[in-house]
């Protein structure tokens, strides 16, 4: 896992020399917003799974997944599809702390793709609840935290695609 | 848990996801604190960059008076080279533990298999150690107090991670 900070150190140490200018800059920008990204992960954690709730109101519950013959008929597969959605939001919720999406690769979308296509979940509507997602979050912290989180959400949608 | 090197950060995401949780508002307070302190960090991490030959130095110096019988001082121009080689590394390690408020890559590049690497190498650890302080009160020296202590638990992690 990495995160703004370490990605810099280990490159910085890979040619054995202090940080340059470029990467101090960068690290001071990425501590300027740490107030943002604390705040954002606490009201994102306080209010999850609403998040997830009306994510799912908004793009999946009244399409033809959830009728009879859909992926997300019977109870047990909509529960499914709850609990990764709730994952999705958590790992956006670190890489956003982090300011880096590696940990989303290595946790979340390494191999995400193929388990659903084996296991039939379309791939289109996770890509659609991900995108609802992440306008309900921006909804929720407003523009400036909700960019920054975005940016973790089109990384799971073009992961995904 | 990860073997990369961590920040204070990735360590706190790590512990949370091996829980399936968010963070707490504790957890989340330390890493706005340490986003807080990010500036100072960096502004010492910077000094200690920019003096690291001055430290160096000074450090030299002071640890050869204390012990003058070890292979950097016997007048072999190699051995004082690495030695001095050497100590700018555990400064540079020193210098990212502090933006990253973790001792991980201390651990990592430093520590790790360094008791058996200078053993091997024939220098006494009792002296390595000795040349440590001697950085360490180097760089001391040269920080305000406030900054000081900041920096002071990283030397002292590499000073107990050497001890025999």
């Amino acid at each position: 896992m990495q995160d703004a900070i370490t990605t810099l150190i280990n490159s910085s140490d890979t040619q054995g020399k202090y940080l340059d200018d470029a990467s101090l800059e960068r690290l001071q920008s990425y501590f300027r917003s740490g107030e943002i990204r604390a705040r954002a992960a606490t009201t994102i954690s306080a209010n999850a799974s609403t998040l997830v709730t009306q994510a799912v109101a908004r793009s999946l519950m009244y399409t033809d997944i959830t009728a009879p013959g859909g992926n997300m008929y019977t109870c047990r597969r909509y529960a499914a599809c709850i609990r990764d959605l709730d994952y999705f939001l958590r790992y956006a919720t670190y890489a956003m702390l982090a300011g880096d999406p590696s940990i989303l690769d290595e946790r979340v979308l390494n191999g995400l793709r193929e388990t659903y296509n084996s296991l039939g979940v379309p791939v289109g509507a996770t890509i659609r609840a991900v995108q609802a997602m992440k306008d309900v979050v921006s909804d929720l912290l407003g523009a400036e935290a909700g960019k920054e989180m975005g940016v973790y959400f089109d990384y799971i949608a073009s992961g995904l695609s | 848990m990860d073997e990369s090197v961590m920040s204070i950060i990735t360590r706190m995401i790590a512990v949370a996801d091996l829980e399936a949780r968010y963070l707490t508002i504790a957890e989340l307070q330390t890493i706005r604190d340490f986003f807080e302190a990010g500036q100072q960090r960096l502004r010492i991490a910077n000094i200690l960059a920019a003096n690291s030959q001055t430290i160096i130095n000074t450090g030299t110096q002071r640890f050869w008076e204390r012990c003058p019988v070890t292979p950097s001082n016997s007048g072999n121009p190699t051995y004082r080279a690495s030695c001095i080689r050497d100590q700018g590394w555990y400064i540079r390690l020193v210098s990212y533990a502090l933006i990253e408020g973790d001792t991980k890559v201390i651990d990592t590049v430093g520590i790790r298999g360094a008791k058996e690497m200078y053993t091997s190498l024939g220098i006494p650890l009792k002296n390595l150690v000795e040349c440590m302080h001697c950085l360490k009160e180097a760089a001391m020296d040269l920080l305000s107090l406030d900054d000081g202590m900041v920096a002071m638990p990283y030397f002292d992690h590499i000073i107990t991670g050497l001890t025999p």
